[in-house]
This record gives structure tokens, sequence and C-alpha cells, in this order.
């Protein structure tokens, strides 16, 4: 497998590059979490239809006649996956393999990453952002909130990084 | 005059295949900078290696310059542009709780989406967690509904806070993500794995930031907020945005052949 990646500043540059291009030509940024509130809706709705409608924040997503799929960020995630993957393909990268560090198990690991799913999922909404949509995209703008979230995400990751040495060192 | 979509040009149908262009460069770039692989991702809490924070503060930086001159330029008008809203309490939760996920996963969310292309199963399981996790705020989200507009500050930038006017913020940062560099290259070097490190030379690497640092330099000598406030109303060069114009609210600017709207209440 190759290893060998691009130069962070270089991407960093570029990233940026990218985001600008979102804000000219679309007036926001860059994110993806939404999407994963809105797959959950989606599969609310179709299950239960009237319990969607009922709560205050799937009703949010479910506004207008469109499906809740047909959204900016939902896209916005698909060509990341493909972009992504047309990367990672180039690059002799695509291996079906479950990632981890050395002294952790796969369902130990698989477990983790449920659970983290779980929190980052949960606290993206709260936040109402990710890494991408709040920290990344708010930053650029200024927004001050967006900021003091950054450093949070730093902080709360630092300050916990001990006990899961073990998953990756 | 940016941005496009929010001054007529195209319709949301459009803007979805924009979507999905710009997705596909974004997925791109965070592959490129390996951050499909999760050890590299979460090497930067073990002080290993800062990838993360140098792609990030560098796309953070680049991003504000190019908006802040573009506006200058008159080629963006910034009250167009979506600014994210401060609700200080949530975001402050939201983000110790989100690094909390990231180190316990190993993904934040858009990367967790290029791991999984690249055939990572526990970038897969991270997904299905991130429905879940979105599942269950939406599930309890009653009893939460208070605390997530707790600290509603307003579309509010760190200009206004500091009451510093944006040029000399902007210089701020660029200072700020040099000095960061500079710092986890001395932590890396010290605590990481030489041979994966990038490499580069000084040179470039110190002109690299003169430059930055002259650019917000100079966006401080010319006040981006008092060059933009002064700039006259542009001329009307197209019938479309006379129609724009005569319009009585800026909720009507959609296109109104279609039924579509935007969604702007979420940042992500």
């Amino acid at each position: 497998m190759n290893q060998r990646y691009a130069n962070p500043y270089v991407i960093g540059t570029l990233l940026g590059l990218v985001m600008l291009f979102s804000f000219y030509t679309m007036g926001r940024g860059v994110g993806s979490s939404s999407t994963f509130a809105r797959v959950a809706t989606a599969g609310v709705d179709l299950v239960a239809p009237e319990h969607a409608k009922a709560n205050a924040y799937f009703s949010k997503y479910l506004s207008g006649s469109r499906s809740p799929l047909m959204a900016w960020l939902v896209f916005l995630s698909m060509g990341a996956g493909l972009g992504g993957l047309f990367s990672a393909f180039i690059a002799n990268r695509v291996a079906g393999e479950v990632a981890r560090g050395p002294s952790i198990g796969v369902s130990a690991r698989l477990w983790l990453a449920l659970g983290g799913g779980i929190l980052s999922g949960f606290a993206a909404r709260l936040a109402r952002g990710c890494t991408s949509g709040q920290a990344l995209t708010g930053a650029s703008e200024l927004a001050f909130g967006s900021w003091i979230f950054m450093l949070s995400i730093f902080a709360g990751a630092y300050a916990t990084a001990y006990f899961f040495r073990k998953e990756w060192l | 005059m940016g941005p496009l979509y929010k001054l007529g040009w195209f319709d949301f149908a459009y803007g979805l295949q924009m979507a999905g262009l710009i997705g596909f460069f974004f997925g791109f770039v965070l592959e490129r900078a390996g951050f499909g692989n999760v050890r590299k991702l979460t090497a930067i809490f073990y002080l290993r290696d800062f990838a993360v924070l140098k792609v990030m503060f560098t796309a953070i930086v680049v991003c504000m310059l190019g908006l802040l001159y573009f506006s200058v330029f008159g080629w963006i008008d910034l009250s167009h542009v979506y600014i994210l809203p401060t609700y200080i309490w949530p975001q402050i939760v939201g983000g110790l709780v989100l690094g909390i996920g990231f180190i316990m996963g190993g993904y934040c969310p858009t990367t967790s989406i290029v791991a999984t292309v690249s055939g990572k199963l526990d970038g897969l399981i991270f997904i299905v967690g991130m429905i879940i996790g979105s599942f269950i705020f939406a599930e309890i989200f009653p009893l939460l509904e208070k605390f997530y507009s707790a600290g509603d500050m307003g579309a509010i930038r760190l200009s206004d806070v500091l009451s510093l006017n944006s040029g000399i913020i902007a210089f701020l940062v660029c200072l700020m993500a040099v000095g960061a560099y500079w710092f986890v290259e001395k932590v890396e070097n010290k605590f990481g794995d030489r041979d994966t490190l990038p490499g580069g030379s000084k040179r470039v690497k110190r002109s690299a930031a003169a430059i930055l640092i002259l650019l917000g330099l100079i966006l401080a000598i010319i006040n981006p907020d008092r060059v933009v406030v002064n700039r006259p109303v542009p001329q009307v060069q197209t019938q479309r945005r006379v129609e724009e114009i005569q319009k009585p609210s800026p909720k009507a600017e959609k296109p109104s052949s279609t039924k579509f709207e935007i969604v702007e209440d979420e940042g992500c």
C-alpha cells in the first residue's frame, strides 16, 4: 500500500481554494454532518412518517415537498465519497480492512468506532455542525462561535487521548 | 459578483450539481492528505503528526484571505454569505463531545466518508454511529431544546467580540497560523517519526510564511470593513439584477420559476 501522502500545507491551500469556490458560487461553505441527520430523518420518515412529522427536530428536514435527502450537503457528501475514492484508487490505497493500532482487536475497534460515531453524530447536531461545516467554514468567516467550537474539539480530544492510546499506538 | 447562487445566477437543481463537484474536490484533497487513514488522523493527539492542524489552519487562512480580498475587490458580497450564528454553550459542549468522539472513533464526519470509500470497515461503522447519534439527538430534542438555543449571540464575528476591524483580525490569524506551524513542527521533530513526516525546504516555508504575513498586513492596513461600507452601490448590469433589486424583501431573491428554497439553518 502506498503511504506517501501529499504535503499538508499544499493540501490546506487547495482545500482553502475549494472552500473559497464554494463561498463564491453558493454563498456557503462545505460540510457533511447533516447528511447523516438527513439519512436518519429519511429512515424514520419511511418507517413512521407520523412520528417524524411530530418531532420538532426531524420535521425541520421534512418541510417542503422534497425528500429530506434532496439537499445540498447530501450531494456534497456523495461528491466527497467519489472524490475520495478516485484519490484512493489512483494511489492504490483502496483495501478492505479494519484500520486500527497494533494493540487492539478488530471487534473492540469496531465497537469504539460505533461509540465514537454516536458521540460525533450527537455532538454535531448539538453544535450545528462538525469539523468541516462548523470549524473550517465558520473559522474562515471569522465567526466567533466556530473558533470556540474548534478549540473545544481539540480540548476534548487532547483531554481524553490518554484513555484511548491503546487503540492507536 | 458573488455569491452567484444567492444573486440568482442558477437554481437549486444546478446548486446540487455544484455541491457534487465541490464535494468531489473536497473528498479528493482530504484523501490526498492521508485523511482516510485513521492512524494518520489520530497521530495529532499523540503529538506525532500534525497534518490535521496544518491542513485545517492553512485552509482557514487561505479561505479567510480569499473572502476578504474578494470583498475588497468587489467580487463577492459578504452580506449574502451565510455567517454561522453563535450559540456559545451548545458549541462548547458539542465541540468537547465531538473531540471525544473523534479520538474514540478515529474520524470526524467527512473523513469517515473518505475512509469508508477506501474500504475501511471501521469508517462505515462510524457512519452508522453518526446516523444513530443524530437519531438519538432528534428523539430527545424536546429535552435539549432550551440548551440548544442557550447563549444565542447571533451571527457575531471575532471582529465584533474583540472590537477590531476584520483586517487586523485577519493579520492576527495569519500570525497565529505561522506561529502554530513553527511550534508543531518543533513538537513533531521531537515525538514523531522523521521518515514519514513531510519534508519541504526551509526556504520555501519561510517565503510562504512571509507572503502570508504580508497579505495579512496589507488587509490590516486597508481595513476591509471600511472599504466595503464606503463602496458605492454597483451599477446594475443585467435585467435579472434589476428585477432582484425591485423585489421587496431579500427572501424573494430565489428564482421564481421553481418552488425550491434554501435551507440555511445548518452549518454542516
